[in-house]
């Protein structure tokens, strides 16, 4: 095969064992691949897994997910930090994120074509959670798995703010839970401090009381809270209008407001159903009953007199107008508090602002002999993980969710972003404890007391209806209270045509 | 007549000479000629039909799998139930509802009432703006500035017009309010103007369109008609109605028929601008569907909705053709 000098002391290598050789160099440096990539990535065995906390959170590194997000802090801080997760588990996490509808679409086409371009999903809870939860894995048998790592304070319902995981984690079972609670975004009530004390004597002088928010306050407080600035604004004075609301082009939204207003009295829902679990057969609709048609009334009484430009605006816009200076009240989310609270870009900014829970059910305005309540809805994004993934992607994704609703990270977010966290143990840590007051380096902490507080909690809290149709629901609900304000119908008619539809939507 | 050539040789001389490039020498005309086949030889024998179908199946494959496929795959899709986590056949149940579905219906009325609306708006301030462009000075640069509307993406645009019209800190808003032609809602907030505001943003984005295709004509109108009719004394009125725009028909026809197939596909500045709202004040048809098909993902119902809505522009679309075809009969 080569020059050998005649005197040569060495041995030569024929070509047949030269080829030899090679053959048993190449076996061997596959066996040593297989041996390490067994190790290292998904092939690692769950008893390899359990062998250590690191290689638990190793087990599946050289995978790829996708997470699709809505466009919320978390999501920006997650992606701004994802390195860290990298580095944790040699997962690599694309974050994907977009306005809730398209997500909403995406995640919808995706779920549906049986396919996991997106393992990783923002289930918020109505919108994505209620169509689309038989998709979603259920996370349950994860949580005991001694081959994953755990989060230490666990998933359990006191793990997190009362009725979160209800709100995104549990859809028409008690048994599974497809999500985690990733974020939040809880109404609460905003308003300018410096204007109510500015006109209290004037409105003392035609209602009786003081121009003030309690807890006490109800829905015709605010009603008449509203008639007072208008009537100031339309006499030349100076002043904002008094209240505004969101009817714009975003339906959810819009049946969130009408919602919080019904329940608020006599603990009026759409159906009569387990409001935190829903149902995929929710019957007929009270849609239509005394109660509904007296409470249309009331509200198309507070829109005649709140921003004229309500049925044009979204979340966000109808905070640009409060942060502009042209509302003296709005009930928002309390994630909107970052940037009421910015001097720079808000006019509300610099301690004008007070926060207050969702105004209280009027007791004369209760019909169906309930209790009057602060009703308080939410919006709950949760983390979940698509079902069409393979079972091992899936283990991966989860290692993911644990990660990105941990105690530490929800902080870091919170401190960084203005997030606003689901796990009560963030908000007793000493700096959130602390952000709650006045100067604060955590602006949306000064909501927590009021989000955190009586609201999200029993008797308050309303999160329904969880129903399949639920999309289509939001829309039927907000187009026709929608037409109701613009007088093409009067609230009875409203009530009467929401009922034939919802009935025939869930073919009742 | 007598040919005089035949008696005098000198003049058949001259005639040969005048004639050279015509006649050919007795040699030349000696030769054998050339027998022309009734069939020509060739190397390649004509090919059987089967050969060029073969040849075109490639193509028609793909046409078929990228058109006729998913054609056929909607109305099967139309003849079922299909809804979250799938399809159960109910035959023409989709269609039967539509009838009693006031959305379905509010939609036609709404994309009928729009498009009316802004082909009318766009064909005449298209043409006006056109004749007042032809030959100007600025011609070059007055076409390039119509240009940008149509430049941009239809949903920036409607992100454009959102803030304009916002009623906070929309610059439109506050000129409307400013010389009151609005009161202190927002034109988007209001269901009596919001389709207005829809049909203003489609008419600025599209009447540029019009215009090019309208200037694209007006360099065709023949000269000498337009001098004549001057000559006659016409006025230019005169000769606009009936000299310029005769002639500019069939271009215009051409306008008509994009800008409205365009109409009823017309989706996306109107989502960004209203989302179909306040209501359903502005929830013209595509919007409807869209929201059937890909909010709340009824699938069967949103394919029976697209097919009505096909079948009515291929309806009105041949009718647009054969009034083009026939201008006559279009103009009468």
């Amino acid at each position: 095969m080569f020059h050998k000098p005649k005197n040569a002391l060495y041995k030569t290598v024929s070509r047949r064992r030269f080829l030899e050789l090679g053959g048993y160099g190449a076996a061997a440096l596959g066996v040593g691949s297989l041996a390490v990539g067994m190790n290292s990535t998904i092939m690692a065995t769950r008893v390899q897994a359990a062998s250590s906390e690191d290689a638990k959170w190793k087990q599946f590194a050289g995978s790829k997910l996708t997470f699709l997000s809505e466009n919320t802090p978390p999501s920006f801080a997650i992606r701004d930090n994802i390195k860290a997760f990298y580095d944790l588990t040699g997962i690599e996490v694309e974050v994907l994120t977009d306005d809730l509808p398209v997500v909403q679409q995406k995640v919808g086409i995706d779920v549906r074509a049986g396919k996991a371009d997106y393992v990783l999903n923002y289930v918020q809870d109505k919108p994505i959670g209620s169509p689309f939860a038989d998709f979603y894995a259920d996370m349950t048998p994860m949580f005991g798995d001694e081959t994953l790592p755990q989060d230490p304070e666990g998933y359990g319902d006191g793990s997190w703010v009362e009725n979160f995981l209800n709100a995104c984690g549990r859809f028409y079972s008690a048994e599974k839970v497809i999500a985690l609670p990733y974020d939040a975004a809880i109404p609460v009530t905003f308003y300018r401090q410096d204007l109510f004390e500015k006109h209290t004597k004037e409105f003392e002088a035609e209602y009786g009381r003081r121009l003030e928010f309690t807890p006490d306050t109800t829905w015709k407080h605010v009603l008449e809270i509203a008639t007072f600035f208008k009537k100031l604004k339309e006499g030349g004075a100076d002043v904002p209008y008094g209240y505004a609301q969101h009817q714009g082009s975003f339906a959810w939204t819009t049946q969130l407001d009408i919602q919080r207003l019904m329940f608020s009295h006599g603990r009026w829902t759409d159906f009569n159903v387990d409001d935190k679990l829903g149902s995929k057969t929710p019957g007929k609709t009270n849609w239509g009953d005394e109660q509904s048609i007296f409470m249309l009334e009331q509200f198309k009484a507070l829109a005649d007199v709140s921003h004229p430009d309500n049925l044009a605006n979204g979340t966000l816009e109808l905070n640009t107008v409060y942060q502009s200076g042209n509302i003296a009240m709005q009930v928002q989310y309390h994630e909107f508090a970052a940037s009421v609270e910015d001097e720079k870009t808000s006019r509300a900014a610099g301690g004008k602002t007070a926060y207050a829970y969702c105004p209280k059910g009027e007791a004369s305005w209760i019909k169906n002999g309930g209790e009057a309540v602060n009703g308080t809805n939410c919006g709950i994004g949760g983390i979940g993980i698509n079902k069409n993934a393979s079972e091992q992607l899936q283990r991966a994704a989860y290692l993911f969710a644990i990660w990105s609703t941990s105690k530490q990270l929800q902080f870091d977010v919170l401190k960084g972003l203005g997030g606003t966290p689901t796990r009560k143990s963030v908000l007793e840590m000493p700096e959130v404890v602390e952000a709650k007051k006045r100067p604060s380096k955590m602006p949306n902490a000064l909501t927590f007391d009021v989000a955190y507080g009586i609201g999200i909690q029993d008797p308050n809290f309303v999160l329904g209806p969880k129903i399949p149709e639920a999309n289509e629901y939001h829309s039927l609900v907000a187009s026709e209270t929608q037409r109701m304000l613009t007088g093409e119908m009067s609230p009875a008619e409203t009530a009467e045509s929401l009922k034939s539809q919802i009935d025939e939507l869930n073919g009742a | 007549m007598t040919d005089l050539t035949e008696k005098s040789p000198a003049l058949q001389d001259v005639a040969a000479k005048l004639f050279r490039a015509r006649s050919h020498s007795i040699e030349v005309e000696a030769r054998p000629r050339t027998e022309v086949l009734e069939k020509p030889l060739t190397f390649n024998p004509p090919a059987p039909k089967r050969y060029y179908f073969y040849l075109m199946a490639p193509a028609i494959a793909v046409l078929a799998f990228i058109s006729l496929y998913p054609f056929f795959w909607l109305i099967f899709l139309s003849l079922q139930d299909v809804d979250i986590g799938g399809g159960e056949w109910v035959g023409f149940d989709n269609y039967i509802r539509l009838f009693s579905d006031s959305r379905f219906i509010n939609g036609w009325t709404l994309l009928l009432k729009y498009s009316v609306i802004c082909l009318t708006l766009q064909l005449s301030i298209g043409v006006l703006l056109a004749v007042v462009v032809n030959n100007s000075r600025y011609e070059r640069f007055l076409v390039t500035a119509l240009l940008m509307p149509m430049m941009m993406a239809p949903a920036v645009a409607g992100l454009l017009w959102l803030f304009l019209y916002n009623g906070t800190f929309g610059w439109y808003h506050w000129l409307m309010q400013s010389v009151g032609i609005l009161d202190s809602a927002s034109i988007l907030a209001r269901a009596d103007t919001a389709l207005l505001a829809v049909i203003i943003v489609d008419v600025w984005q599209w009447t540029p369109l019009i215009t090019l295709i309208a200037l694209a004509g007006l360099k065709r109108v023949p000269r000498d008609q337009l001098e004549a009719n001057m000559v006659d004394g016409a006025s230019p009125m005169r000769n606009f109605f009936s000299i310029t725009l005769p002639n500019l028909y069939p271009v215009l026809l051409i306008a008509v028929l994009l800008r409205f197939m365009d109409n009823f596909r017309f989706i996306d500045s109107l989502l960004v601008l209203t989302g179909g709202g306040p209501g359903s004040a502005t929830k013209i048809l595509p919007v409807y569907l869209f929201e059937v098909a890909f909010k709340f993902f009824k699938l069967g119902r949103g394919a029976a909705i697209a097919l009505t809505l096909l079948l009515v522009t291929i309806i009105l679309g041949k009718i647009l053709v054969r009034v083009f075809e026939n201008p006559k009969a279009g103009r009468s």
